[in-house]
């Protein structure tokens, strides 16, 4: 039997369970995908709460006079593009270089110790 | 928008409501001490407001992941076309009728290394898992202030509360349902995360629920006993107590209880139904024995409960509703529509990873039970010609003979 991972003084009324084992399971045949599936969904949970949190921004920068269509048509000063350019570029850089890697040693290869 | 800071500074004046069926409960102790500030209980958790009977997510970082994983599953009912096609094209592929019907296990093994399929429940699942974190990390996180809020309403009306720290809990209740983290009985806040992250789950469903408008419409919808005479009603399994206030909001002069093995669920059911301002009655007690006299009731009712216990735990919620109700009075569980243990090919699949992996443990028990005919068994007339409470699901209209 499993009991609440939470620790307080305080009655709770709660009582010992019976914990499932989805923890341990492999739909993908291999753990790491699997684990990589739910990273992603909870990256997509993170970036919605930015992107939500940006129209509440948004909104109430409306009701002190800086409108939608100013932030839509807002046009960046020359400086402003060159670095924020870069910074995109950093940011598809540390997406998006992993899936260009091209793994090709099982993990018990030997280790040769020699350059290859 | 209701204002229910104000109802409940004034209902909870009315002091504690003691039903006169029950003699042992422990939390309901006379008119409460309690202390109000500003007219709001002392230790009332309301963040952020609330949005008509809902008391919005206490943050706005966790009402935005809340809304993600709420239109991840709707977006999810996309996998169902691709990967039922997926499927009878691995049925023609070993000459078998796509359209015919199968067990679990069989379409299980067909399927167990098809990646569509399989990202369809790894996705769904995790989606599930994420819906869970996000709420108890919360409730975790600010533990001493929710306890601190259950606290100050466990004794105040006006409605009652009853917990039965010391009662034996069946060990099949004890599962971790819906993958909910601790299930029903062995989290705090189980009532808490169970509200909140189910009404992501009626969402491109069966309907938005925030507003309690499934319950709403299930308890408006139940008949009438023959003689018209509601003056008590009870819930199995009341959970969050979500039907049981509503049964107390159509039948106002009713006495109603609800009942249900979880403490931390009746707790925060006797909370939300003070917040509401609704006299209802919670109590931890279990379906199989409601210790309430015979003939009490005019109404025993239940959500969705049945596929959560065993056979023999229905059958005998089944007779112990037969037990507390009156000559002429009605029994009326609403659940899925039950039988069979075969069906076509993606349907067996959808029901067995929510029985193995979204751990619907006694579904499986639930589909192979002739309910309505184990209802006729305990002694009920079953009126055929009643509509389902809850469209789309079960009529099970059992009126006890008088």
């Amino acid at each position: 039997m499993a009991t609440s991972k939470l620790k307080t003084d305080r009655p709770t009324y709660a009582s010992d369970f019976i914990a499932s084992d989805v923890e341990r399971a492999v739909f993908l045949g291999n753990p790491v995908l699997d684990n990589m599936m739910t990273s992603l969904i909870a990256l997509g949970a993170e970036v919605w709460s930015n992107r939500r949190r940006m129209k509440v921004v948004e909104a109430l920068l409306a009701e002190k006079g800086v409108t939608a269509e100013m932030i839509e048509t807002y046009m960046p000063t020359t400086e402003q593009d060159a670095e924020w350019q870069k910074d995109r570029d950093r940011f598809i850089d540390l997406t998006y270089s992993p899936l260009l890697r091209e793994g090709d040693l099982p993990v018990s290869a030997a280790f040769t110790r020699e350059n290859k | 928008m209701l204002d229910r800071r104000s109802l409940f500074a004034a209902t909870a004046a009315v002091g504690s409501f003691v039903g006169a069926a029950f003699s042992s409960r422990k939390a309901n102790a006379a008119a409460s001490a309690h202390t109000y500030v500003n007219g709001t209980p002392a230790g009332d958790v309301e963040l952020r407001g609330s949005k008509g009977r809902i008391e919005r997510l206490p943050t706005l970082d966790l009402e935005s992941k809340h809304d993600f994983v709420t239109g991840f599953r709707t977006f999810h009912k996309k996998f169902n076309r691709p990967a039922s096609k997926r499927i009878e094209k691995l049925l023609e592929e070993k000459g078998l009728d796509p359209k015919g019907k199968y067990s679990m296990e069989q379409v299980n093994e067909l399927v167990e290394k098809d990646p569509l399929v399989q990202m369809s429940a790894r996705t769904w699942i995790s989606n599930q898992q994420i819906t869970w974190k996000i709420l108890q990390d919360h409730f975790h996180e600010n533990a001493d202030d929710y306890i601190a809020e259950m606290e100050a309403a466990d004794n105040v009306g006006p409605g009652t509360l009853e917990l039965n720290p010391d009662m034996e809990i069946p060990k099949y209740t004890k599962h971790e349902i819906h993958i909910q983290p601790g299930g029903y009985v062995g989290d705090e806040f189980a009532g808490h995360i169970y509200h909140y992250g189910t009404n992501s789950f009626y969402v491109g469903a069966i309907g938005d629920n925030e507003q309690d408008q499934i319950h709403i419409g299930v308890a408006n919808r139940l008949p009438l006993p023959e003689d018209g005479k509601v003056k008590r009603v009870l819930v199995m399994g009341c959970g969050t107590g979500q039907l049981t206030t509503a049964m107390a909001e159509r039948f106002p002069d009713a006495e109603v209880w609800g009942i249900d093995v979880g403490a931390p669920m009746v707790r925060y059911a006797h909370l939300r139904a003070n917040d509401l301002g609704v006299k209802v009655n919670f109590a931890q007690r279990i379906v199989e024995d409601t210790k309430f006299d015979d003939g009490y009731f005019d109404i025993v009712t239940s959500y969705i409960i049945n596929h959560e216990l065993t056979q023999d735990a229905s059958r005998a919620m089944i007779a112990e509703a037969h037990r507390v109700l009156r000559p002429g009075g009605y029994f009326y569980p609403v659940d899925f529509r039950s039988g069979g243990d075969t069906g076509r090919a993606y349907g067996q699949y959808r029901r067995w990873w929510d029985h193995r992996w979204n751990t619907e443990v006694w579904s499986r028990e639930y589909h192979s039970l002739d309910f309505d005919g184990e209802i006729e068994k305990a002694g009920f007339t079953m009126n055929k010609e009643t509509k389902a409470a809850l469209p789309g699901f079960g009529a099970r209209h059992a009126v006890k003979k008088a």
